[in-house]
């Protein structure tokens, strides 16, 4: 029946060559080495390095720096899914409402999500440093008149206002896409029954947006385990070391400090983090889908 | 139900105050890179007097601005134009044998990917491109297309199990073979999760700083626009109507395909998220 006589399975199998060949050589091959690196002290040139076993794994686990960059982290995933999602969904419920302009209104909110972090990242640094210090002056606002990215204690919150500007839009248009799922007529049955707005929200609005809420907490926490490109553009780490984190430790560590192995040892813990974080929340979406039907 | 005017009013300020918020930056960046630098000293928010565009010429005649966007622009087209073949057709291959072992397995580990961060595989693919003599270009559109067949895959197969296997039976006793099917018949049915893949990963291209600074930050000549960007506002770091000429710049191409497409951007992100 084949023009060229091959079977059907022959086909359907060369169809997933070239994707399984990529994937062998391209992914598969950097986590092995990445693991047989992480057994040993190379620092990243040498020709020559030793295995030393689990070495690496045991030196992390009582490396201040790496604890620091752990817990700094964690901290700042916290205040950006909270700063992203609160901003979202306050945005979410405000453009549902039946307005002429909220159209244009979406597009403006958006347009941050489409820019590159690098570039957003920059030129906060550049507004964090020499702009808004002279504005908090001439209006006499105290905290925008220091720079909240030279100080230890504040340079967080500079990175995840950036973070948070530029991570709403994508959160808010998920929000909007759930809010459309509430049915009208269960909102009008509660108008009818005298429920007041609050009530409504807290007992109609909200179980319908839990699922949304899932994939957005899920997505958003990912986005702040893994912030790079604002570290790199904003602090640098710095002050102090105080904004290192986990995967500008990695990149520090192999690519410039010369701990090559020690470098993907720390790349295989944010792995099992990360991996087995996504994988709960996931694991849970996919429940909480089943038990709607 | 309409609103009631008091409530429209409140929700206008609030909107507005936002997009205040939003719009703001984007001006003083503009405003900026439109000034010279005596000029800026003075006050930010008042519109420039004159159009002043030394700052822009500098960015694009110095600084090769115009072969960076090229080669953002080579990145992404031809990854996009690898994955737009390569994931459809290993989507309906597997989709189409679920029942095999080894396109389940292929499946499943593919998608495990998924749960990998790439700064879980950073270092080493450093190291591995490195050794295959591939720190250029083709080896960064040869991880773009690698790095995107976990989601893809996840997007194609949840795609094609709505389509329904009757139409491939109808095709192949009308005597179609298994490419001819795909390429006739279902290639054009999956094109409204080709788009999505299409916006999804064209975005993350051409936005993308990590892989392109692991893997050719050495070599100017192959830099992509975020690389470019990186590097220019380190090198100019105490000229900052410089800077944000360049921030702008580099800003232009997605804002104005972002102004004829945003809806279609807008949906794909949302899409590709929610699945």
């Amino acid at each position: 029946m084949n023009i060229r006589g091959l079977k059907p399975g022959t086909v359907f199998f060369m169809m997933t060559l070239p994707a399984v060949l990529l994937y062998c050589l391209f992914f598969l091959a950097p986590v092995f080495i990445g693991f047989y690196y992480s057994l040993t002290n190379w620092d990243g040139f040498s020709l020559s390095y030793d295995m030393v076993g689990f070495q690496n794994y045991i030196d992390i686990l009582q490396d201040k720096r790496f604890l620091n960059g752990l817990s700094f982290t964690l901290l700042y995933t916290v205040i950006v899914v909270f700063g992203k999602l609160s901003v979202a969904l306050v945005l979410a419920l405000l453009l549902s409402r039946p307005l002429k302009l909220r159209g244009l209104f979406r597009s403006i909110y958006f347009f941050p999500a489409v820019l590159s972090m690098i570039t957003v990242g920059l030129m906060f640094n550049q507004f964090f440093y020499s702009l808004f210090p002279p504005i908090g002056e001439k209006l006499g606002i105290e905290w925008l008149s220091l720079n909240l990215l030279g100080n230890p204690d504040t340079a967080i919150l500079g990175i995840a206002l950036t973070n948070i500007w530029q991570g709403f839009a994508i959160p808010m248009v998920i929000f909007i896409a759930g809010l459309s799922n509430v049915p009208k007529d269960i909102i009008e049955a509660a108008v009818i029954d005298g429920a007041s707005p609050v009530q409504r929200f807290f007992s109609i609005t909200i179980p319908y947006l839990i699922p949304m809420l899932t994939v957005n907490v899920v997505l958003a926490v990912k986005g702040g385990l893994t912030v790079f490109d604002y570290i790199v553009a904003m602090t640098n780490g710095g002050p102090s070391k105080s904004t290192e984190s986990m995967g500008f430790l990695i990149y520090q560590h192999g690519m410039s400090e010369m701990k090559f192995g020690y470098g993907t040892a720390e790349a295989i813990y944010v792995f099992i983090l990360i991996g087995v974080l996504s994988f709960i929340q996931i694991k849970l979406l996919a429940r909480k889908e089943v038990g709607q039907q | 139900m309409k609103t009631r005017l008091p409530f429209r009013i409140i929700s206008y300020a609030a909107l507005a105050i936002g997009a205040l918020f939003i719009l703001g930056p984007l001006y003083l960046a503009l405003s900026i890179a439109l000034r010279t630098r005596d000029e800026t000293t003075s006050n930010f928010f008042a519109p420039p007097t004159r159009l002043y565009l030394d700052n822009f010429s500098t960015v694009i005649n110095k600084a090769n601005f115009w072969g960076m966007l090229q080669n953002s622009a080579f990145i992404t087209i031809i990854s996009l134009l690898f994955m737009l073949i390569a994931i459809p057709m290993v989507s309906y291959a597997i989709s189409r044998n679920m029942n095999k072992l080894y396109f389940k397995w292929v499946y499943t580990i593919i998608l495990m990917g998924i749960f990998v961060p790439f700064q879980a595989i950073m270092l080493p693919i450093y190291r591995h491109m490195g050794n295959l003599e591939l720190l250029n270009q083709t080896g960064l559109i040869m991880m773009y297309v690698t790095l995107s067949f976990s989601q893809g895959l996840f997007l194609g197969v949840g795609f094609l199990k709505n389509i329904p296997l009757e139409l491939d039976q109808a095709s192949k006793i009308d005597g179609c073979g298994v490419w001819y099917t795909f390429s006739r018949i279902i290639y054009p049915l999956m094109l409204p999760i080709i788009a999505t893949i299409l916006i999804l990963n064209s975005l993350w291209i051409w936005n993308d700083f990590q892989l392109p600074l692991i893997m050719l930050n050495r070599h100017p000549d192959f830099w992509t626009l975020p690389l470019f960007i990186y590097n220019f506002k380190t090198e100019t770091s105490f000229d900052y109507n410089l800077a944000f000429a360049a921030f702008s710049l580099s800003m232009a191409p997605i804002a104005i395909l972002y102004v004829f497409t945003q809806k279609y951007i807008i949906g794909g992100l949302t899409e590709g998220s929610i699945k």
